[in-house]
C-alpha cells in the first residue's frame, strides 16, 4: 500500500505521495490545544490519555486520517494524523526562547518580499519557529543563513533542521553577529534581525546584501527604544524607506445566542409562574409522578386530560423546557449573558436545538390537537463573534527598510 | 547573456508595469514603453529609457531643462535639534508668507522647467516665511518636509510584488481586490502553506490578487487552478506582476460551467470531420479545438492533480463551493476562506464545524498599525486602515471509520438510533400504564432526548475534541 517515496519527508514541502511511511514525522492532533509530534516507527506505540495508538496502524494511511486507539487495550479515543507544516510546528515546538507566531511571520515574509530561490539571513535562530516558515517560502532553490550565539540552541536547531528535512537549504552558524558580523558578502536578498541590539549588526548586514540589487531588512524588537536606535543605525548606513508596523492576529470565538424580545421573555416568565402555581395545586402527586406526567405530555401523547385542562398555553411545554435547561446548563450555562438564570439556561438549550433534529419538535406542537395552542417560544437565534478575554496586545515592533543598490560609476556620470 | 538579462527580476525592463512613487507619496502605475516620456504632473517628467536596465530600489531626481535624472538620497531622517521655541507667538495668518500666490506659482513653473531645483524653491519659501524662525524645531522640519512634497521633483520606481501591488490597490481601489490587506493576504499564504511545487485550487474574486500572491510564492513550480464564473476569469491584477512565462504557465483556469462535460458538449472532432474542412471553416475548427483542449487540460488537472490547498476568496457562499471542491483536496491540507466581512463567514464556520471532512475551523481577523519613525518623533500614524478582511481556515481530514471510536457520521446516526430506542421504550411503558390508550405515538420524537443528544454533539464540537465527545456520547442502548 505504501509506495516508497524517493523524496525524504520535509516540513517545508509535501511529499509526492501523501502516505504515512516508516520514519515520517506526524503531528498527532488530539484537540485544538493538544498536538504532538511523533516519529512513526513500526512496533512502537504512542500513548496518550485517549488510549494507545500503534504506529503500525498509522503506516500506509493517508495524511489527515483519523486513527482509533488500539481496541485491545480498551481505548475508545481517536486522533488525527496531520502532516507537519511550519504553521503546525510553530504551535507545538519546544520553546528554547520566545518565538515568532504566524501573524508576525506572515507579515515579515510578505513585507520582505520573499520569493522562492532567494537567500536571506536570520539572526538569531532561537527556537527555529521562523526558520521553518522561511525554509518553506525560500524553497530548496533558496538559502537561509541562520545565526545563533547560544551554542546549545544552535546545536539543537541544527539537529532539528536535519530531522525535519530542511537542512539542505538552511545553514546554522553559532556566532555572535553583533561582535563578529555575519561574515557574508554580496550574498543575500533579505535580512531579519531578532536581536537585543540589532543596531550593532546593521553594518555587517549591509555588506551581506547583494550589492547590485534592492534588498529588504526587518528588525524585530519589543521595545520602542530599541527601534529608535535601530532607525538611526539604518539611516546612517544609507537604508531607505524606513517604516514601522505592528501586527496582531485575533481569533474570534463564534457562538449562537438567542435574541429574545421582551414580550417573549415576559411570556416565558408567565409560563413559569403558572407552572409553579399548578405544582402547588398538585399537592397529592409525588415528584416522580409529576415528572412522568410531564414526559408523557412531552411525547405528544395527545394531551392527557388533566394537563391540557389548565388555563395556560405554554404550561404543557414547561416540563420539557425545564429539562432542556438543565441539560444545557451542564455543558455551558454561563455562556449566555441574558439577565435571568432561567432564561439563559433555556436560551442555550434552544439555541442548540436549532439543528435539523428540532424539526420534529416544531411538527409536534403543530400536530397537537388540543383546543389551546401550545406554542413553544423559539427566540430568534443570532450567530455572533467575540474576542477572547485575554489576547496578545503586543508582540514586537517590526521595523522595515530597503537596502539601496550600489550605483555604478557609469550611472553617476549620466 | 541576453536572455539572462531579460529574466533578471532585479532590474527594470521595458514593457513592464511599474509603480512610481512621487514626493506626495502618491503612487502611479505606468507601463514602461521604450523611447517615451512619462509625466508626473507637477513633479515633472522623465524619459523611460533613463531607468531601463537599472536596479530597483533607487530614487531619482529630475533636473535640468532636459528632464535628466540622477540618483537622489532622501534626507528626511535628519535629527532635529531642540530649540527654545514654542508656538506661543505663532499667529495663524496668511501674512507670514511674504511671497504672493502669483510669485509662488512663478517659482513652481520655473521648477517644472528645470530652472530651479525643488530644494531651491523650498529654501526661497522658507526665507520669505516671516515666522519660520519662531517655529519649534519639529515644526520647522515638518514645514520643510511638507513643502518638499510639493516642489521636489523626485520619484522612486517600485517593483511590483505581492506586497507593493496589494498596497497599491488597497489604497487606490480596495473594492477591486475585495479589501484584502497586506497582512491578511500574508496570513492567507501562511495558512494555506503555499510553497514551490504544490497544487492549489483557488476560487478568486479578488481580480487575481490572491492568484498573483500564490503564483509568486510558487515561483513557477506546481499548479494553480482557478475556478471562475462568467465569461472570463478576470484576473486583472496578475498582469501587474510582470510574471515570467514560467510563472504564468502555472496558472490555469476552469469555468464552473465546464467542470463536468455537458451532454450536448462535443469535441470539435465529433462535430466536424477535419479532412472535409477548408479555409475559414478550418480556421474555426482549429480555434474551437484550441479552446476545447484548454478546457480538457484544466479538467484533467482538477480531477487528477490532488490539491494541496483550497483557497476561496469568492463573493459566493463558501459552503456551496466547498461542497463541490473539497473532494479534490488531499488529507491534512488547508482550506482557507477569505471574506471582507467576518459576518459572512459565521454560518460557514458553523457548517465547517459540523462537517466530518474538516478539522478545527478558526476565524481570524488581523490588526495592523503603521507608525512614523523619525528620530525623536515616533508615533502611530494619524490615520490608519479600516478592515483588512477575515480568514476562516481549517484542515481537510479523512473521516476514516475507526474501530475504537466512531466517525462523526456514525455517531450522529447512532444518536438518532438511541433516540428512537428510548422513545420506543417509553412508548411501551406508557402503553403498560394506560393500556387501552392506543394513541399512536410512534411518529413523534421525544424532545428531551433529542435536545440532549444535540447538546452533546455541539458541546463536543465546540471543544474541538473528539474524546470529550466520546465521553459524552450516550451509551449504546
Amino acid at each position: 500500500m505504501a509506495e516508497t517515496s524517493i523524496q525524504k519527508q520535509s516540513f517545508a514541502q509535501y511529499k509526492a505521495n501523501n502516505t504515512i511511511e516508516e520514519g515520517d514525522h506526524v503531528i498527532a492532533y488530539l484537540n485544538r490545544e493538544t498536538m504532538q509530534l511523533i516519529k512513526v516507527q513500526s512496533n512502537k506505540t504512542f500513548h496518550c490519555k485517549y488510549g494507545n495508538f500503534r504506529h503500525d496502524d498509522m503506516i500506509g494511511l493517508e495524511y489527515g486520517s483519523k486513527v482509533g486507539a488500539n481496541a485491545t487495550s480498551g481505548g475508545r479515543g481517536f486522533l488525527y494524523l496531520l502532516y507537519p507544516t511550519p504553521e503546525l510546528w510553530t504551535l507545538i515546538l519546544p520553546h528554547r526562547t520566545q518565538i515568532l507566531y504566524v501573524a508576525d511571520i506572515s507579515f515579515v515574509m510578505n513585507s520582505l518580499q520573499l520569493r522562492p530561490g532567494m537567500s536571506m539571513i536570520e539572526s538569531g535562530t532561537g527556537s527555529g519557529s521562523f526558520s521553518h516558515s522561511l525554509a518553506r517560502t525560500l524553497g530548496p532553490q533558496g538559502h537561509l543563513y541562520t545565526f545563533e550565539y547560544h551554542e546549545e540552541r544552535a546545536k539543537a536547531a541544527k539537529k532539528e533542521f536535519e530531522e525535519h528535512g530542511v537542512s539542505d537549504w538552511i545553514t546554522v552558524q553559532c556566532r555572535d553577529v553583533c561582535k563578529d558580523g555575519f561574515n557574508l558578502e554580496n550574498k543575500v536578498d533579505a535580512v531579519f534581525l531578532d536581536l537585543p541590539a540589532p543596531w550593532d549588526a546593521v553594518l555587517s548586514a549591509k555588506k551581506a546584501f547583494k550589492q547590485d540589487k534592492m534588498g529588504r531588512i526587518c528588525t524585530f524588537s519589543p521595545c520602542i527604544e530599541q527601534i529608535s536606535r535601530t532607525v538611526l543605525a539604518l539611516k546612517d548606513h544609507g537604508f531607505a524607506e524606513i517604516q514601522m508596523f505592528e501586527c496582531l492576529l485575533r481569533t474570534q470565538d463564534i457562538r449562537v445566542i438567542p435574541m429574545w424580545t421582551i414580550d417573549e421573555a415576559t411570556e416565558k416568565q408567565r409560563a413559569f409562574e403558572n407552572k409553579r402555581k399548578r405544582r402547588a395545586q398538585e399537592r397529592g402527586g409525588t415528584k416522580k409522578q409529576r415528572q412522568s406526567d410531564g414526559e408523557v405530555d412531552n411525547d405528544g401523547a395527545k394531551a392527557e386530560a388533566p394537563l391540557t385542562g389548565t388555563d395556560d398555553d405554554s404550561v404543557a411545554n414547561s416540563p420539557q423546557t425545564v429539562d432542556n435547561g438543565a441539560d444545557a446548563g451542564t455543558t455551558d450555562s454561563s455562556a449566555v449573558g441574558t439577565p435571568t438564570t432561567s432564561l439563559s439556561e433555556q436560551g442555550d438549550a434552544t439555541s442548540l436545538v436549532s439543528t435539523p433534529v428540532s424539526t420534529p419538535v416544531l411538527n409536534k406542537s403543530v400536530d397537537v390537537s388540543t383546543p389551546e395552542p401550545r406554542e413553544r417560544i423559539d427566540p430568534k437565534n443570532l450567530t455572533v463573534t467575540r474576542l477572547p478575554t485575554e489576547q496578545p496586545g503586543h508582540t514586537s515592533y517590526l521595523l522595515f527598510a530597503t537596502f539601496v543598490p550600489r550605483v555604478s560609476t557609469k550611472e553617476d556620470s549620466q | 547573456m541576453e536572455s539572462t538579462m531579460a529574466n533578471n527580476p532585479d532590474i527594470i525592463h521595458a514593457g513592464e508595469n511599474v509603480f512610481i512613487r512621487m514626493p506626495s507619496d502618491n503612487v502611479k502605475c505606468v507601463l514602461l514603453k521604450p523611447n517615451t516620456t512619462i509625466s508626473l504632473g507637477k513633479f515633472g517628467s522623465f524619459k523611460v529609457n533613463d531607468i531601463l536596465g537599472k536596479a530597483w530600489g533607487n530614487t531619482y531626481e529630475i533636473y535640468d531643462r532636459d528632464n535628466k535624472i540622477r540618483t537622489y538620497i532622501p534626507d528626511e531622517m535628519n535629527e532635529v535639534e531642540e530649540t527654545e521655541n514654542n508656538n506661543r507667538e505663532i499667529v495663524d495668518n496668511r501674512a507670514s508668507q511674504t511671497l504672493s500666490v502669483a510669485e509662488i506659482k512663478a517659482l513652481k513653473s520655473e521648477g517644472l522647467r528645470g530652472e530651479l531645483t525643488g530644494e531651491e524653491i523650498v529654501n526661497k519659501l522658507k526665507e520669505s516665511h516671516a515666522a519660520f524662525d519662531k517655529k519649534t524645531a519639529y515644526s520647522q522640519a515638518k514645514y520643510l518636509q511638507k513643502k518638499g512634497k510639493k516642489f521636489h521633483k523626485i520619484f522612486t520606481p517600485i517593483k511590483p510584488t505581492t506586497y507593493t501591488v496589494n498596497e497599491y490597490f488597497y489604497i487606490k481601489n480596495p473594492a477591486k481586490i475585495r479589501d484584502i490587506r497586506m497582512d491578511t493576504l500574508s496570513q492567507l499564504l501562511s495558512f494555506s502553506n503555499i510553497h514551490p511545487g504544490c497544487n492549489v485550487l483557488v476560487v478568486d474574486d479578488t481580480q487575481g490578487m490572491v492568484v498573483s500572491a500564490i503564483a509568486e510564492r510558487m515561483g513557477g513550480k506546481g499548479k494553480i487552478l482557478g475556478i471562475y464564473d462568467g465569461d472570463n476569469p478576470h484576473y486583472d491584477v496578475v498582469k501587474y506582476m510582470n510574471f515570467s512565462q514560467e510563472i504564468q504557465d502555472t496558472i490555469k483556469v476552469l469555468s464552473w460551467l465546464r467542470i463536468h462535460r455537458g451532454p450536448d458538449e462535443k469535441s470539435p472532432d465529433e462535430l466536424q470531420d477535419v479532412t472535409q474542412l477548408t479555409g475559414k471553416d478550418l480556421e474555426g475548427y482549429h480555434r474551437r479545438l484550441k479552446a476545447y483542449t484548454i478546457v480538457e487540460e484544466s479538467r484533467k488537472i482538477l480531477f487528477e492533480a490532488k490539491f494541496d490547498a483550497l483557497v476561496i476568496a469568492s463573493q459566493y457562499q463558501p459552503e456551496s463551493i466547498m461542497e463541490k471542491l473539497l473532494q479534490y483536496v488531499q488529507g491534512s491540507r488547508p482550506v482557507v476562506v477569505y471574506h471582507p466581512s467576518k459576518e459572512a463567514l459565521l454560518e460557514t464556520s458553523t457548517w465547517m464545524r459540523k462537517s466530518p471532512d474538516l478539522l478545527n475551523p478558526q476565524l481570524t481577523e488581523s490588526w495592523l498599525r503603521k507608525s512614523q519613525v523619525l528620530p525623536g518623533r515616533t508615533h502611530p500614524e494619524m490615520s490608519t486602515w479600516g478592515g483588512g478582511g477575515a480568514l476562516l481556515s481549517a484542515t481537510r481530514v479523512i473521516d476514516f471509520p475507526v474501530q475504537a471510536a466512531l466517525t462523526k457520521r456514525e455517531r450522529l446516526a447512532m444518536e438518532r438510533q438511541n433516540t428512537e430506542a428510548k422513545k420506543a421504550k417509553r412508548t411501551r411503558e406508557e402503553e403498560e400504564k394506560s393500556s387501552g390508550d392506543a394513541e399512536a405515538s410512534g411518529t413523534t420524537t421525544t424532545t428531551t432526548t433529542t435536545t440532549m443528544s444535540t447538546t452533546d454533539a455541539t458541546a463536543g464540537e465546540d471543544a474541538g475534541d473528539g474524546h470529550e465527545r466520546e465521553s459524552k456520547r450516550p451509551k449504546q442502548e
